[in-house]
């Protein structure tokens, strides 16, 4: 992972098309600005992830899924040992 | 009692009770924006969070604290906002808001079923108002296998 230090008011760019400058920083949070073409997806990572896994979860979901994850629901509830 | 297809047990009847409003709809399922939590004996503890417009679009879903007994949410002043909670209150699992977790069979790519921690859904339960929340210093994937010491997960049984 590239590491760079910024001061807020500062700018980098990640290819030609692409710029992000560092508008404030306060206490743990940075607030950002981009540019950046129509084409290019921004998007917070953490719903990225969300939207990754619940695409897979309601993908997933049938008669035979759901039993065979009863099965090691009940018993990590019962604590035994799973199969 | 109104009636509902489902994607799990055909049709069913549902109370309006157990109706949840998601005004954001969900991360994937923007346009979902009202979910029926469905529960049936044979599947208990799990529970099913069936969309009312579209039929396929059913999540299967665990209390959190059947999954992870000592997980805590860290709630932000937004989520709060968005379940309809004063800023700094502190909600209870169980007693404010329902809190469960998405679940994922296994495929290909998972060895066993997973929960995803990362991201619980949350709904108040007075309010009848859900979001799906981010609570980073969890995973994503996290395996639905017995771990550690047996005695300790049989207690929250």
């Amino acid at each position: 992972m590239l590491v760079m230090r910024r001061r807020a008011g500062e700018t980098f760019l990640i290819g030609e098309a692409v710029e992000i400058e560092v508008l404030e920083i306060c206490g743990t949070r940075v607030k950002l600005g981009i540019v950046a073409p129509d084409s290019v997806l921004i998007q917070r990572k953490e719903i990225k992830i969300t939207r990754d896994e619940n695409i897979v979860a309601v993908r997933s979901v049938g008669r035979q899924s759901i039993s065979s994850i009863l099965d090691k629901v009940s018993a990590k509830l019962a604590g035994a040992p799973v199969k | 009692m109104p009636r509902i297809q489902t994607r799990c047990f055909d049709e069913l009847e549902y109370s309006p009770d157990a109706v949840f409003e998601f005004p954001s709809g969900l991360p994937g399922f923007e346009a979902e924006h009202a979910f029926v939590f469905l529960e049936q004996p044979a599947t208990h503890p799990l529970m099913f969070m069936q969309s009312l417009s579209r039929k396929d679009v059913c999540f299967i879903l665990l209390p959190v604290l059947a999954a992870d007994r000592h997980y805590e949410l860290r709630l932000s002043d937004e989520d709060l906002a968005a379940l309809h909670f004063p800023a700094g209150s502190r909600p209870q699992i169980g007693k404010d808001i329902l809190c469960a977790v998405t679940v994922c069979a296994a495929d290909d790519q998972r060895p066993h079923p997973t929960v995803n921690l990362f991201a619980p859904i949350l709904v108040n339960l007075k309010q009848k108002i859900g979001i799906q929340a981010v609570q980073t210093q969890y995973p994503a994937q996290h395996p639905l296998i017995t771990q550690g010491c047996g005695e300790e997960l049989a207690t929250c049984s």
